[in-house]
């Protein structure tokens, strides 16, 4: 064992060393203990334990009588092993950490080193153990079958912010777990949680507070540079140190909060949720009941000891530096808004209209918001088109104060403000809308304010109306402020909007909590910790998604496409991967493919150069940001309603916000270099489908990538964030029967050259993506894939000589319209009735005037 | 006339394609025979292939280099 010992890091071997000899044991764990010698005489004992006998024996590990067994020849086994395949490891060898006897029945297994957890979602008790997961750890990957969890200080904050106790989560993990619980995770763990929810911030008088029940924690906090500075002193005449420092108040009592829409759901889910553990785990009734009480959401609540409080102030503008300096401090503050005992703010008088029903998911992660009974701060991940706003709105329902909506471009603020009215009963007064546009105030108290980041974060030219709508947000405070799209948010930004808004509490909604800067940090102290992320593979289970099949398809460059492409080292090395003829190839074939399977297509080109060639090519309508209004409606309108037009191609400006539910089929041909977040929003298209329901239902995701081209390593760093949410990429290299197509496009090389020889006259400008969306004023920048494209861009003119005689058709000249837009076919409006009909109906509407003057008389 | 000793590549057309342009750089195609075949050096075999799976490598996404 000794040699073993050796084997771990140097800065752990201590405390684990001092562990082991007062067990006299190798393990931590006293109900592994138990089953090691149960099982000691057993060997090989893999191939002799088997399932069911294994979960009764996690409940009756404690009761389970120890049989003395052989130790020494399990240990001189386990020795001749290690020896054969540590050296392989180097640093990374943990086979100091030995399998558990029954480790076949036990789904996880824990990274002493970094606190990574792998799960075997394979396992019969992977669900619970999923549900445990989450709450205490963040998701890093879930595929299908070996799913990874990563412990950080950030996720056990969270866990003890839902009220579950240390030693719980040490106690859980160690049943799942293959091997003995790491001392080095253990300590992390303890370390982790015991400092938590000791500081809280609160909001009063739109002063803001440090509070805390341990004034020892505070004077400890106070002897920190930052936080010092950052306080402010009040007049104080008391002279004894603890008065001085500290304002002391009693403590608010807690009581009990139903979230609206969820009364009859909740105690559905603990129905089921009851049966379901009941039934997994036979004859484990002890095991279920520890699950069920740590993973459940009805035992959430901390530890108020202390009848008194202790607070100081802070300064407004360095709240901020406190909650980053705490945090790092390890003191990280809670931040709960007490809205029921709030009588200093108005009430909004909103609910929930009788009809909407939210569902389970969207309930969890509602649940775990208002835990305590109390509106605690964090973000909240849902997939797009699983309902983000509806999550929004019950919370804004919920805490019933002023609450303030900032959004990303000013079409969502409409959108948000359209889904207010939609799903809650508030009024038109109640809402208001400040955006460059538009600057209304809401009547009353209280009310719902909607605007954009940048609006409330710009610093520098404001009108006049905006400089008072500004100092109207300022003045007072908010109870709730939801914050969308939070991960597009730069950090600048935010802290600005977090430190001139005053509110209670924050909720951050996103699909996508990936930044390709890794920004993401900043979120957990800015907002507050992860409170829920879905899993998406679960969601599509459901059937709240669409099942999504995702395919990668290589298309090779031809020839003299490559050869240009070698020598162009611009940015036009863009434009030719897109317009590879074999792309073009493969977009018809699949086109084609879907539509006879009665599939509506969108297809995606950022590039608008490329996205006009291929409709045109293909004889599709499209609409980019330099199609008018009018235009795009009715294409809209055809796409969604004729069975005639199945295809539309859309550039960036359908990346969110055009919402189509008909599409069951995306195809991407260019996209924006490497952004997970873009293709994760590109999924998001397909992921409302309307059809998800239907049995045996798949929507398909492709992705047309030109062979040997950099488009392959975008591609693959494109797919990660989907990857990790368990997504599979197919490669199709070959698409079957393509050659076969019979109006196949550029078929001959002639034609190929012909196109070539365009894309090479083509500006350079013509590669850059995205050209055609431009924002409003208030609009974050790179955000903007509204409705409205903003002003509409008019065509520069073209000069070409000639005499006047011969432009006006004198020398049998003629203009015809080549490779017309399929947009200019479709009808502008919808045929008129047929005479027939037209002819019937007015027959019964005389008819029933008639009937109608026979009942007066 | 002197021989040269040539080795015969099979590759696909894409990868014709970067050998050609290495080839302008610094010679070593003996006979452009069609889309899918080269004649080049023998000598010069080895440099060549390590040139081009560098080539190739570009484009080849892995989580280490993120």
């Amino acid at each position: 064992m000794a040699s073993k010992r050796a084997l771990e890091a140097p800065g752990e071997a201590g405390p684990s060393k001092r562990r082991r000899a007062e067990d006299g044991n190798d393990y931590v764990d006293e109900e592994y203990h138990s089953d090691q010698e149960d099982n000691a005489s057993f060997v090989p004992r893999g191939a002799t334990i088997n399932f069911s006998a294994l979960t009764r024996k996690l409940a009756e590990a404690r009761r389970a009588k120890p049989v003395d067994g052989d130790e020494t020849s399990l240990d001189a086994h386990r020795r001749q092993q290690d020896a054969l395949v540590s050296h392989i490891f180097m640093d990374q060898d943990f086979s100091f950490l030995h399998l558990k006897p029954d480790h076949a029945s036990r789904p996880l297994w824990i990274s002493p080193d970094d606190g990574h957890i792998i799960l075997e979602a394979f396992s019969p008790i992977a669900e619970q153990a999923q549900d445990f997961l989450v709450a205490i750890s963040e998701p890093v990957s879930r595929p299908a079958f070996i799913h990874e969890y990563k412990l950080t200080s950030y996720s056990l904050y969270a866990a003890v912010s839902v009220g579950l106790q240390t030693e719980d989560i040490i106690e859980v993990l160690n049943r799942l777990s293959k091997v003995p619980v790491p001392e080095t995770i253990t300590n992390f763990i303890r370390e982790r949680t015991l400092s938590y929810g000791k500081v809280k911030l609160v909001l009063k008088h739109n002063k803001y507070f440090v509070e805390s029940s341990h004034p020892e924690t505070l004077q400890l906090l106070l002897k920190d540079k930052v936080i010092r500075e950052a306080r402010v002193v009040s007049q104080q005449t008391d002279n004894s140190i603890k008065a001085a420092t500290f304002t002391t108040t009693k403590a608010p009592v807690k009581g009990n909060l139903v979230i609206p829409g969820t009364k009859e759901a909740e105690k559905k889910k603990d129905e089921t949720a009851g049966t379901r553990a009941g039934a997994s785990i036979s004859g484990g009734a002890a095991d279920a009941d520890l699950f069920t009480s740590i993973v459940g959401v009805d035992n959430d609540e901390i530890d108020e000891d202390d009848d008194n409080v202790h607070a100081f102030e802070i300064d407004d503008a360095k709240i901020d530096d406190v909650k980053k300096r705490c945090n790092e401090l390890e003191y990280p503050m809670l931040e709960e808004y007490d809205f029921r005992n709030d009588t200093v703010n108005a009430n909004l008088d909103i609910d929930l209209k009788p009809a909407t029903v939210i569902r389970p998911y969207q309930e969890t992660s509602l649940s775990k918001m208002f835990g305590n009974g109390r509106a605690r701060s964090g973000i909240i991940v849902l997939p797009c088109g699983a309902g983000k706003t509806l999550v929004g709105i019950t919370a804004a329902c919920t805490i019933k104060k002023s609450c303030l909506v900032l959004c990303t471009s000013s079409v969502s603020v409409m959108q948000w403000k359209q889904q207010f009215m939609q799903w809650s009963n508030v009024t038109d007064r109640q809402i208001a809308v400040f955006t460059a546009d538009q600057k209304e105030r809401f009547a009353g108290e209280s009310g719902i304010v909607v605007s954009t980041y940048s609006m409330v974060a710009n610093t520098h030219n404001r009108s006049h109306e905006s400089k008072k709508m500004m100092e109207f947000l300022t003045s007072r405070e908010w109870g709730f402020i939801l914050l969308d799209e939070v991960h597009v948010v730069p950090a600048a930004m935010f802290r600005r909007v977090v430190t001139t808004i005053k509110a209670h509490s924050k909720l951050g909604l996103t699909a996508t909590l990936v930044r390709e800067d890794d920004k993401i940090a900043d979120l957990n102290y800015m907002i507050g910790p992860k409170l829920y992320e879905a899993n998406w593979m679960d969601l599509a289970a459901k059937g709240h998604i669409a099942n999504v099949q995702c395919a990668e398809v290589w298309c090779p460059m031809t020839p003299e496409f490559y050869k240009e492409y070698l020598r162009e080292q611009s940015r036009k090395r863009m434009l030719l991967y897109c317009m590879n003829p074999k792309k073009f190839q493969a977009c018809q074939f699949l086109i084609k493919f879907h539509e006879a399977r009665g599939d509506k297509v969108i297809v995606f080109s950022d590039n608008v150069f490329a996205l006009e060639a291929y409709a045109k090519k293909l004889g599709k309508p499209y609409i980019h940001g330099g199609t008018g209004q009018v235009e795009r409606m009715r294409v809209l309108q055809w796409f969604q309603h004729d069975s005639n037009v199945n295809t539309i191609f859309l550039s960036k400006v359908g990346d969110t916000s055009i919402d189509l539910p008909e599409a069951t089929c995306l195809i991407q041909i260019s996209s924006h270099f490497g952004s997970r977040r873009q293709e994760a929003q590109r999924l998001g298209r397909i992921l409302r489908a309307k059809r998800r329901n239907d049995e045996g239902f798949n929507a398909f995701f492709y992705s047309l990538v030109s062979k040997d081209t950099q488009e392959m390593f975008y591609s693959t760093k494109r797919q990660q964030f989907l990857i990790d949410q368990g997504y599979a990429f197919k490669v199709i290299t070959h698409l079957d029967g393509l050659e076969d197509l019979e109006d196949l496009v550029y078929k001959t090389k002639d034609e190929q050259i012909e196109l070539i020889s365009s894309v090479l006259l083509a500006n350079e400008s013509e590669a850059d993506l995205g050209t055609d969306i431009r924002g409003n004023e208030g609009d974050l920048a790179g955000t903007v894939t509204s409705k409205d494209f903003g002003p509409t861009r008019f065509p520069t003119a073209q000069r070409t000589t000639g005499t006047l005689t011969a432009l006006s058709g004198a020398q049998h000249m003629s203009y015809v319209e080549q490779n017309k837009s399929v947009n200019k076919k479709l009808a502008r409006d919808a045929a008129p009735r047929h005479k027939l009909f037209s002819r019937r109906d007015k027959d019964k509407a005389t008819a029933r005037k008639e009937q109608r003057a026979m009942g007066r008389t | 006339m002197r021989a040269i000793k040539g080795v015969l590549l099979t590759c696909d057309s894409a990868v014709k394609q970067i050998l050609l342009t290495m080839n302008e750089k610094d010679p070593f195609v003996i006979e452009d025979l069609d889309d899918y075949h080269l004649v080049i050096k023998a000598d010069e075999e080895y440099r060549v292939r390590r040139e081009l799976e560098a080539e190739l490598e570009k484009n080849t996404y892995s989580l280490e280099t993120n």
